[in-house]
């Protein structure tokens, strides 16, 4: 029987996301932001060692509301990395990977990491001059 | 919402399929194209419509999606009940897979409503309307709902699904097991080989040529966990190996979809426990 010409059935462009898929690429992708923003971060000291000439444009992107939402995006993908990688440690461990552990640590991953955005920030503008 | 159990369907869907083009890495002969419309009888009055997945080999065509409306008042309570009807009194090319149509063989496994499951077991009434129904994801296809399983069934050997002993049995007896060590098989033994899981699994999806699955390696837990198997050692040596096992990043879609309630997830990670363990 010809195997060669057979089609292949459909995968990613037709499964349900479901909360165990989503917050699997979600640790990929914010992994990828969090690469990307150390380097911003090393890029942002060796202007400000370089001197003034090299911080001042940075540093007033970072300030503006574009560079604010890059930074935002930046502190999210950190808490969010961080909680599912405690959640990662656990089942690394065989701890919790029942069915309802897995949606429950799950949805505690989202909310924490949105209220310890948001706590960051609150703290962040209080601590501000 | 909090699932606790692979049977429960989502209350609420935000997406049902994730936002990439319906032909997203797809190649050309593989893309579905729309097809045909197959009417319900004018007598009907209670009447779903059921879109399928058919591919036919020797047109030579690319795939297509079909709609059948069937009459839900003289059709039985399951999915496969609605395909049976199709190909009783509709269309009699539609070709799948059944057997048991109780849940216990595992032929009938396929996508449906974007999961997989298998269709003797699901409801129609549990279904969206339309229901869309297409074979076990990243094979290939023979015809309609019936996949090509030699790949996972030859990764599913490569486990040696075996007892394996080096001491000669007892000449009076079997070898025993206590209840309790009989108990560490629960959860393990029950898999029906469906393949639900290991289609559904994205790290299969992109790495599934030299991954395992979750199905194969559910399965060569349950013998590593197995009192009486004595070869253990040589079977974590054989999957103590980057892609063969450690490509499953615990994403768990395996657990969220298996008709039998099994957790694949948690069996691949007592293997790599016990290959963490051995080495310490």
């Amino acid at each position: 029987m010809a195997t060669t010409n057979r089609p292949l059935a459909p995968h990613i462009q037709i499964y349900r996301p479901q909360l165990t898929s989503v917050l699997s690429f979600s640790h990929r992708v914010t992994g990828i932001a969090l690469s990307a923003g150390s380097v911003l971060l090393v890029i942002w000291l060796i202007t400000a060692a370089a001197g003034e000439q090299a911080f001042y444009p940075l540093q007033s992107f970072l300030g503006s509301w574009a560079g604010l939402a890059l930074l935002f995006i930046w502190t999210y993908s950190l808490f969010y990395h961080l909680c599912n990688g405690i959640r990662h440690l656990l089942w690394d461990s065989v701890i919790g990977l029942e069915l309802a552990s897995v949606y429950l640590s799950g949805w505690i991953v989202v909310f924490a990491s949105a209220i310890l955005t948001a706590g960051a920030w609150i703290a962040a503008s209080l601590m501000a001059p | 919402m909090i699932i606790r159990s692979s049977k429960q369907q989502p209350k609420n869907t935000l997406l049902k399929r994730f936002p990439v083009s319906h032909n997203f890495g797809v190649a050309p002969a593989s893309r579905t194209e729309p097809g045909k419309s197959w009417p319900a009888p004018a007598s009907a009055t209670c009447i779903k419509a059921i879109k399928v997945y058919r591919y036919d080999p020797d047109s030579g065509g690319n795939p297509r999606l079909d709609t059948f409306h069937v009459d839900l008042d003289r059709c039985g309570p399951m999915l496969l009940d609605a395909l049976i009807k199709i190909k009783n009194e509709v269309d009699s090319t539609l070709t799948f897979r059944r057997s048991c149509r109780e849940g216990v063989c595992g032929s009938c496994a396929m996508n449906i409503d974007g999961t997989n499951w298998l269709a003797c077991t699901r409801p129609l009434d549990e279904t969206a309307d339309p229901v869309t129904v297409y074979p076990l994801n990243n094979m290939p296809v023979i015809k309609d709902l019936v996949p090509d399983q030699t790949h996972v069934f030859a990764q599913y050997h490569s486990v040696k699904p075996w007892i394996q002993t080096k001491e000669p049995a007892p000449p009076d007896r079997e070898r025993l097991q206590s209840p309790e060590e009989r108990e560490a098989l629960n959860g393990y033994y029950e898999c029906i080989l469906c393949f639900c899981c290991t289609s559904g699994c994205p790290s299969h999806w992109w790495n599934g040529e030299r991954f395992l699955g979750p199905a194969a390696l559910l399965q060569a837990y349950r013998w590593l966990a197995d009192s009486r198997d004595e070869a253990t050692e040589e079977r974590l040596d054989a999957l103590q190996d980057p892609f063969k096992l450690y490509r499953c990043h615990t994403i768990l879609n395996c657990t969220r979809t298996c008709p039998k309630g099994l957790q694949p997830g948690k069996a691949i990670a007592e293997i790599k426990r016990m290959i963490v363990a051995r080495e310490h």
